[in-house]
């Protein structure tokens, strides 16, 4: 990620804009990015400052590129790379040796006197030769350990140049959410995986049904309730790579500029932004996959939908694993357990607890209950696979249709 | 939540969430009438009230009045310290009055001393007596371990440290502002008493966190110049309690404090630098003269927005930095330098760089140990030390040792590069002023003649501090 100081944006009509390099606005951009690339893939050895001049070099004759986009690459190509590290200090251990000697001379002067007569060249010479190395040597190595003069020990890389670049434009809307004070997402699909990371990132929900399958979430931080405040907006900088992985989403943020105004970043799955994330996968287990494969999208009147709903109360969500939906509005939820532990049951037993009120139907295999155990009510003991007709049963005993199908 | 059944009411709860105070169990006409309207918000996303977790002492006061047995009062109390050694040294006067203030005013306010009047003493005796887990919250890493090493010494206790890339919390912690504001939520339910040094810096907008976030009673602010060009000074008000204690430089000058000369060294440029410095502001002025034609307010503004958008002002920009970077590093300071340690052979100098090229150009010639912002704990305690007993005649500091580092025997102190507001000016006086024998300390500031530079420091001279500064060319 960047620093807040990398932040690029522009402000215009009560909206922000983080800087975007495009591929039509921004052609050249790919061959700048290749030429990085390249500069730090063969800088193996070179100081940090020397790749960072070389970087800013590929930048000379580009009209259109301000100072803090070259740093940011620099901070971008950094992030991938491993610095030589000054191991156990012995840089710092060769500079108390040197000036602990030199401290015996001091002043050194550069031409000596009768009351000064410690010669800078004539002082240095000495030290070398105690410590048994050419000057020069000494020198070189005096401050390796400062930041600029370490060397680059090895480069981890992007896949392509437009990887880096795809890189940048994520790692500007992260720094432009450094200014957030508030985050609205509207999303359609992939609501456990929204919840799942908003949740890694520390933040708390504020959960709103828009209509069948569509919600609202608002973001923020425990203190967000008292005081607008941007304290956690490295934690929705943290949670947006995951979002541009998922599918079928709108983004507000409620952004703080930085002249004491607000400002709104809209962003979308339409925008075009690519995360490093793998889009989350589809089904969470062979049982499920196998499940909506033998249902189908639709069957008896009953349309199959995944994730399509959240139950939750307070700081407690849940997506149960699909919806099904009848044509007269008769709804139920099925949440599959496939592979279990005794604490992912126990985990599972709560949360049909807590939502009872729901009716959630949910099916577990038969191996996860003690033998001689009372299944309780909804609950569908499954062998090997689960069969679209036991799960239709249930429902039709949970959800007596009102007019006959047939 | 279960309903309550009637004639058992609801458990009180109040519990620490991250940087603020949770609060279940009471509906609004219970709060408000114990509370008054403002101090509690009713947060739905958690189905409780939430609230600054600065009102702890108060709210945990009243919740534990009104609602006794009723009351499940989950914030932690900090734990108590008892000291393994004491070896403070006892309080002046003027130290033993701020630290009675501050008792007085129930341990929260600010002290304001200059800087060398033994703050930290004052802080220390206070901690001590407090016994109660405390954080320290210093603006630099320098300054965060300098308290480790003095709570260590005085108080026996190897405190914890949150900052420079180490996460120990401990009963004692020492941290920066920095630090401090990204763990706020983690570090506010842990400690009884937290000190601010320099505390100047805790209004600032995400700074103050550190302070909002926490429950601790006990707050004592420590600052030689509290106020603010933002104003926002009178907010410490709020964040840590009133003004306790207030002593003035004037008061402070010839009874704990050396007394001083400033003197001033103009250097020339060397024919190559001069040419070079005015070829890079012909470019500059070129650029500019061409800009205003079409544009009559043209600025230095105008030209850093522009650098992004046109390789022409790019190179206008590094001209301009070119210059800065001349002056800075002028050759001739290293001559200068060099017959200010003649003079002073024998006497701790320190020399305050303006960059750290320039603190490494001087290090490199004349092989002396500096000090920068990244120099890692082990080897900023050996040249501190070292230069402390004469093992070092010279220490090179960029600005980070500006406020409050400790260098008790330096007396002569030698400014050769940097902007320095009048603050910053104060702050480093105050670093080679502290008393040491009968002769006076000497501050040299070499500047660079007829640049930028000199602007800086005819401003600089209007402050009092540097009232008396001399000229003198050598």
């Amino acid at each position: 990620m960047l620093t807040r100081e990398l932040a690029i944006a522009a402000y215009e009509r009560g909206r922000v804009f983080p800087d975007r390099l495009t591929r039509i606005a921004h052609a050249r951009y790919v061959g700048y990015a290749e030429r990085l690339l390249e500069i730090y893939r063969s800088g193996i050895g070179r100081t940090r400052r020397d790749l960072h001049r070389a970087a800013e070099a590929v930048f000379a004759g580009e009209p259109d590129c301000e100072i803090r986009r070259i740093r940011a690459f620099q901070k971008l190509l950094d992030d991938a790379s491993v610095y030589e590290a000054d191991q156990g200090g012995r840089t710092a251990a060769l500079r108390l040796a040197v000036f602990g000697k030199a401290a015996a001379f001091h002043p050194l002067v550069a031409r000596p006197d009768r009351f000064f007569e410690n010669a800078e060249a004539a002082v240095k010479e000495r030290i070398a030769r105690e410590l048994g190395r050419p000057w020069g040597e000494i020198e070189a190595g005096l401050y390796a350990d400062v930041l600029d003069f370490q060397r680059l020990r090895s480069f981890q890389g992007y896949p392509s140049p437009e990887a880096l670049l795809s890189r940048y434009n994520v790692a500007q809307v992260q720094a432009c959410l450094y200014r957030a004070e508030r985050v609205v997402v509207r999303a359609a699909a992939d609501f456990k995986t929204i919840l799942r990371y908003a949740k890694l990132a520390r933040l708390l929900h504020d959960i709103r049904r828009l209509g069948p399958s569509e919600y609202r979430f608002e973001f923020t931080g425990p203190a967000s309730i008292l005081r607008e405040t941007r304290r956690y907006g490295v934690h929705f900088a943290r949670f947006v790579p995951a979002l541009l992985a998922c599918r079928d989403w709108r983004l507000e943020a409620a952004v703080r500029t930085p002249w004491g105004g607000r400002a709104r970043l809209l962003l979308s799955d339409r925008d075009g932004l690519r995360g490093h994330l793998p889009p989350p996968a589809e089904f969470d287990s062979s049982v499920e996959e196998d499940f909506a494969r033998r249902f189908g999208p639709e069957r008896d009147g009953w349309t199959l939908l995944r994730e399509g709903e959240i139950v939750h109360e307070g700081q407690a969500a849940f997506v149960p694993d699909f919806v099904l939906r009848r044509r007269d509005g008769a709804e139920a939820l099925l949440e599959i357990v496939g592979f279990w532990t005794p604490e992912y049951l126990a985990r599972k037993r709560d949360l049909y607890r807590r939502f009872r009120g729901r009716r959630i139907l949910m099916a577990v295999p038969v191996r996860s209950i003690r033998e001689g155990a009372e299944v309780p009510e909804g609950v569908l003991v499954y062998r090997a696979v689960l069969r679209p007709e036991a799960v239709l049963e249930a429902l039709g005993r949970r959800c007596p249709s009102e007019v006959p199908e047939r | 939540m279960d309903p309550a059944t009637p004639g058992s009411p609801l458990p009180v709860v109040l519990s620490f969430d991250r940087g603020t105070l949770v609060l279940s169990g009471l509906d609004p006409g219970e709060i408000r009438s114990a509370f008054g309207p403002a101090l509690w918000r009713w947060d739905d996303r958690v189905n409780a009230w939430r609230s600054e977790a600065l009102h702890a002492p108060r709210a945990r006061e009243i919740l534990r009045r009104r609602f006794g047995a009723r009351l499940r009062d989950e914030i932690p109390d900090p734990p108590r310290i008892a000291w393994p050694v004491f070896r403070l040294p006892p309080l002046r006067p003027d130290q033993a009055a701020a630290a009675a203030a501050w008792r007085a005013a129930e341990g929260r306010g600010q002290v304001i001393m200059p800087t060398g009047t033994g703050k930290t003493e004052v802080a220390l005796a206070l901690m001590a007596e407090s016994a109660t887990a405390t954080l320290v919250v210093a603006p630099v890493r320098d300054l965060m371990y300098q308290w480790h090493r003095r709570i260590l010494h005085g108080l026996g206790v190897d405190a914890g440290i949150v900052g420079d890339s180490l996460h120990d919390v401990r009963p004692v912690t020492v941290t920066t502002y920095d630090s401090a504001y990204i763990h706020a939520g983690e570090l506010g339910d842990r400690f009884g008493l937290l000190i601010f040094d320099e505390a100047h810096h805790l209004p600032g907008p995400s700074y103050r966190e550190a302070a909002l976030s926490s429950t601790a009673p006990l707050r004592l602010a420590l600052t030689a110049t509290p106020e603010r060009a933002d104003g926002l000074h009178a907010d410490l008000d709020r964040l840590v309690g009133p003004v306790v204690y207030r002593q003035g430089l004037p008061e402070a000058a010839g009874s704990t404090l050396a007394d001083y000369d400033v003197v001033r060294i103009p250097v020339a440029l060397t024919p190559r630098e001069q040419a070079l410095y005015e070829e890079a502001g012909r470019v500059v002025r070129r650029f500019l003269l061409s800009r205003r034609e079409a544009r009559p307010g043209y600025d230095g503004r105008d030209l850093c927005a522009e650098s992004g958008r046109d390789p022409e002002a790019r190179r206008a920009l590094r001209a301009y930095h070119l210059r800065r970077s001349i002056e800075d590093r002028a050759s001739e300071k290293l001559r200068v330098l060099e017959d200010l340690f003649r003079i002073h052979r024998g006497e701790r100098t320190i020399v305050f760089a303006g960059t750290n090229a320039m603190a490494l150009d001087v290090s490199r010639r004349f092989l002396v140990p500096t000090i920068l912002s990244h120099t890692r704990k082990r080897e900023r305690l050996a040249v501190l030390e070292g230069f402390s007993a004469g093992r070092f005649p010279v220490l090179v500091a960029n600005r980070v040792l500006d406020e409050g580092v400790d260098l008790p025997a330096a007396k002569v102190a030698v400014v050769i590069g940097g902007q320095a507001s009048t603050r910053q000016a104060q702050q480093r006086l105050g670093r080679i002023l502290r008393k040491w024998g009968p002769a006076r300390a000497v501050l040299y500031e070499v500047v660079t003649e007829e640049t930028g530079e000199e602007e800086c420091s005819r401003r600089r001279r209007r402050s009092d501090a540097y009232a008396r500064t001399r000229h003198r060319r050598l």
